[in-house]
């Protein structure tokens, strides 16, 4: 048999397991084993999400839940890139700041959120300044480091060559950082994910978190679950696409190994 | 053999203009003097070898005329300027191949870049490089990345790199230093026939004192602690010179015996 | 100066003119005090003894979740390690489930267990799983095969197995994961309680912000940042201690 074939053979397999898993999260739910009111059998959910979907509930609360996240992420990941990169290239900047900013980074970022209510109130602004906020910190320390791990040959290679600073930067470091950037762009996309959810769930603003959150209090568990599930995939397909990007621009790398 | 004309020309005269003068630099780091009281000058066309032992600065005097390194006191002038920056008519090959090429661009982008640097317009670009990945006996493999060659072909593509820039001078640091010995005979002669062909002066450091006596016109050797000019001698070789015949001629050997002693006595 | 020195200097001169600023202005604001204020407002947390009372809830959560998520990951990543087989057979189903958010579970464990611990150190439990178990599988597989032959050799039963050979030989890494998943811990602690649960210190910066006691607020700020850090750096600390030398030799062998 070929190496494929069994690849394919064992995702199947894997797949079967999975779905015997739902099997039984079914039968469960058809036993009344677990109160009805907590957990729909996975017909419901389906159902729900199907029935959601077609009456475009659910498109809504997902465009609402995506434009939160992307907005914060990209704020953040032009912000994030800005900074560390000037942070980054200058020997000054990285012995004055970025302890600062190591002594920061632990900090629960949701912890902010308060504090952005405070000043911005339960609105749009709020939740997209918390959220770049949070997404911010990951790109910002792994651009940094990329840019300061920059192999200084490369520097001499571009002086010899006269290059203009602004060639440098996006001939030399950029591309030089930009596994760093990347990995610290796929860890924000997540942390933008969770806090777009905790914002709509405060500020009440328009998404899934706060669908779930209404499914939730009115007690209506299979919308609660569709809403979950729409969740994890929001989260697996962002993180597929996040790896896709990363294969793509970083073929170069591939070829180190 | 126009080059070795005009060089013997500079040679007979005995005082035409320099290309590359060291004027007693002196170069200090951290409070170490690298360098004392060098002075030097390259001829136009000339391929100059420096020798020595470890530690003894040769790397050191090459950044100093790539203008990657201000001395403290003296001048280093190139063309009668004096070097304050580096330019790009001044190439330089690397030792570590490796940490020179950029890692994400192809071969092609590698060489691109210099084209790049030197304002030439895209349209023009793919013809010359393909002429220079040529050049350099790395045609077909322009699509290649770093990673994906080995290391002779590597710094083949520094090289080409470096002609791209169309450069006066090639300064050379070790460019062989990591390659086993029948790449590195190979690309001895490659570099010599594109340094023929080119016209360009050359500095080229090594440790590897037959092949310093086998490329140049000239060879220093260098004193250690601080670095300064302990031997010089001429080379008066055949050119086009040849693995075997040049290395078997009683004035190599002559030369191979005086640089080793010289070597050797500056180890004691 | 030293390098140390010169790491403390932005952060002094912020809050110097972070003060200067605000009594110049005579800052009124339901968002911002200055620094002394908030000392002061900390010092009185601390007095009453409302902020150690919140820090207790919240660290009890994040380290009993902690502990669960571990424990689980653990056991799952070291039998995923081991058993090929099984992992492969897995691997769609935690695909799956891997990628949601944790705290999209909070309205299913509202519903299911109230307000209170449990529901927040379910939440913990769930995001503290995943790193442990992708991070702990992947160093059961990374130990060298010589060590499992020498197992074998031995006739070691599985249980002995686990206990004596991998669990020491895989340690270092796990406890890089556990690292890890105690950051994450505290932070989903603390999301929970912002988001919805009334008690620790998340609930405390709330309650602090709808009293628009700004002072008592960005005093809770600080204290949640300098336990984050005091964990960061208590754990690193232990890493290095415990583990500095084994880890080393791992490296080199």
């Amino acid at each position: 048999m070929s190496r494929k074939a069994t690849i394919w053979l064992w995702r199947a397999a894997s797949f079967a397991v999975a779905a015997s898993f739902i099997a039984l999260w079914q039968l469960i739910a058809n036993l009344k084993l677990v109160s009805p009111v907590f957990l729909p059998g996975p017909d419901r959910a389906w159902a729900s999400l199907m029935r959601g979907f077609s009456n475009g509930d659910l498109w809504s609360k997902l465009a609402g839940t995506l434009e939160h996240m992307v907005y914060g992420w990209l704020v953040a990941s032009i912000a994030g890139i800005a900074i560390g990169a000037i942070i980054g290239s200058s020997k000054l900047m990285r012995t004055y700041v970025a302890p600062s900013l190591e002594f920061l980074r632990p900090l629960p970022v949701s912890a902010i959120i308060p504090v952005a209510i405070a000043m911005l109130g339960l609105t749009q602004a709020m939740a997209l300044f918390v959220i770049a906020f949070g997404a911010i910190w990951p790109i910002m320390l792994a651009t940094i480091h990329g840019f300061a791990a920059v192999e200084p040959r490369l520097y001499e290679v571009a002086r010899s060559l006269q290059m203009s600073r602004l060639a440098v930067i996006f001939k030399i470091a950029l591309p030089s950082a930009s596994p760093d950037i990347l990995a610290g762009m796929r860890l924000s996309v997540t942390v933008a994910l969770i806090l777009s959810v905790v914002c709509e769930i405060l500020a009440g603003l328009d998404g899934l978190g706060h669908w779930v959150l209404l499914s939730a209090r009115a007690f209506r568990s299979a919308d609660l679950f569709a809403g979950v599930i729409l969740l994890g995939i929001t989260g697996y397909v962002t993180s597929v696409a996040m790896s896709m990007a990363e294969h793509r621009l970083l073929a170069w790398q591939a070829a180190q190994r | 053999m126009a080059i070795t004309a005009k060089r013997r020309e500079a040679d007979a005269s005995g005082h035409s203009d320099p290309q590359i003068a060291f004027a007693g630099v002196t170069l200090e780091l951290g409070g170490k003097t690298i360098i004392e009281n060098l002075s030097l000058g390259v001829q136009p066309g000339e391929f100059l070898c420096i020798v020595g032992a470890s530690g003894c600065g040769k790397t050191t005097a090459l950044r100093l005329a790539a203008g990657l390194y201000q001395p403290t006191s003296g001048r280093v002038n190139f063309d009668g300027q004096p070097m304050l920056q580096p330019r790009r008519e001044i190439a330089i090959v690397f030792q570590d191949y490796g940490k020179a090429l950029l890692p994400w661009r192809t071969a092609a982008g590698n060489v691109s870049l210099a084209l790049e640097a030197g304002g030439m317009p895209a349209a023009d670009r793919p013809a010359r490089i393909e002429e220079l990945l040529r050049t350099v006996g790395l045609p077909g493999h322009a699509g290649k990345y770093p990673a994906e060659m080995s290391g002779g072909m590597q710094q083949r593509l520094q090289i080409a790199r470096c002609l791209a820039q169309e450069p006066k001078t090639l300064l050379m640091d070790e460019p062989f230093g990591a390659l086993d010995a029948m790449t590195r005979q190979g690309l001895q002669d490659e570099v010599l026939a594109l340094v023929a062909a080119s016209g360009a002066t050359v500095i080229f450091v090594t440790h590897d004192l037959d092949e310093a006596i086998y490329l140049g016109d000239r060879v220093i050797g260098l004193l250690p602690h601080p670095g300064r000019i302990g031997i010089e001698l001429q080379v008066n070789l055949p050119r086009p010179r040849d693995q075997l015949s040049t290395r078997e001629q009683p004035e190599f050997l002559r030369l191979r015996r005086q640089l080793f002693d010289f070597i050797k006595a500056t180890e004691q | 100066m030293s390098d140390k020195a010169k790491a403390l200097v932005l952060p002094l001169a912020v809050l110097l003119a972070f003060e200067a600023w605000a009594r110049a202005t005579h800052l009124q604001s339901d968002s911002l005090a200055p620094p002394s204020e908030i000392a002061i407002a900390l010092a009185g947390a601390f007095a009453d003894l409302s902020i150690l009372a919140a820090t207790r809830d919240t660290l009890l959560s994040a380290f009993a979740g902690l502990a669960i998520g571990t424990l689980i990951g653990l056991a799952l990543g070291i039998a995923f390690g081991i058993f090929d087989t099984l992992n492969r057979l897995m691997e769609v189903t935690v695909e799956a489930i891997r990628p949601i958010p944790s705290i999209a579970l909070l309205p299913i464990a509202l519903i299911a267990l109230g307000f209170g611990y449990r529901m927040e150190i379910v939440i913990v439990a769930f995001a503290c799983v995943w790193p442990i178990l992708i991070l702990s599988r992947a160093a059961v597989r990374s130990i060298e095969p010589r060590l499992m032959e020498v197992a074998r050799a031995l006739r070691l039963p599985p249980a002995q197995r686990v206990w004596k050979i991998i669990i020491p030989a895989a340690l270092p890494r796990i406890f890089v994961a556990f690292r890890l998943s105690a950051g994450i811990a505290l932070i989903v602690a603390v999301t929970v309680e912002i988001a919805i649960n009334p008690i620790g210190l998340g609930a405390g910066i709330m309650l602090a912000q709808q009293a628009l006691r700004a002072d008592l607020m960005l005093a809770y700020l600080v204290w949640i940042g300098i336990i984050g850090y005091a964990l960061n750096i208590g754990l690193v600390v232990a890493q290095h201690r415990l583990f500095g030398r084994v880890a080393l030799s791992g490296d080199s062998a």
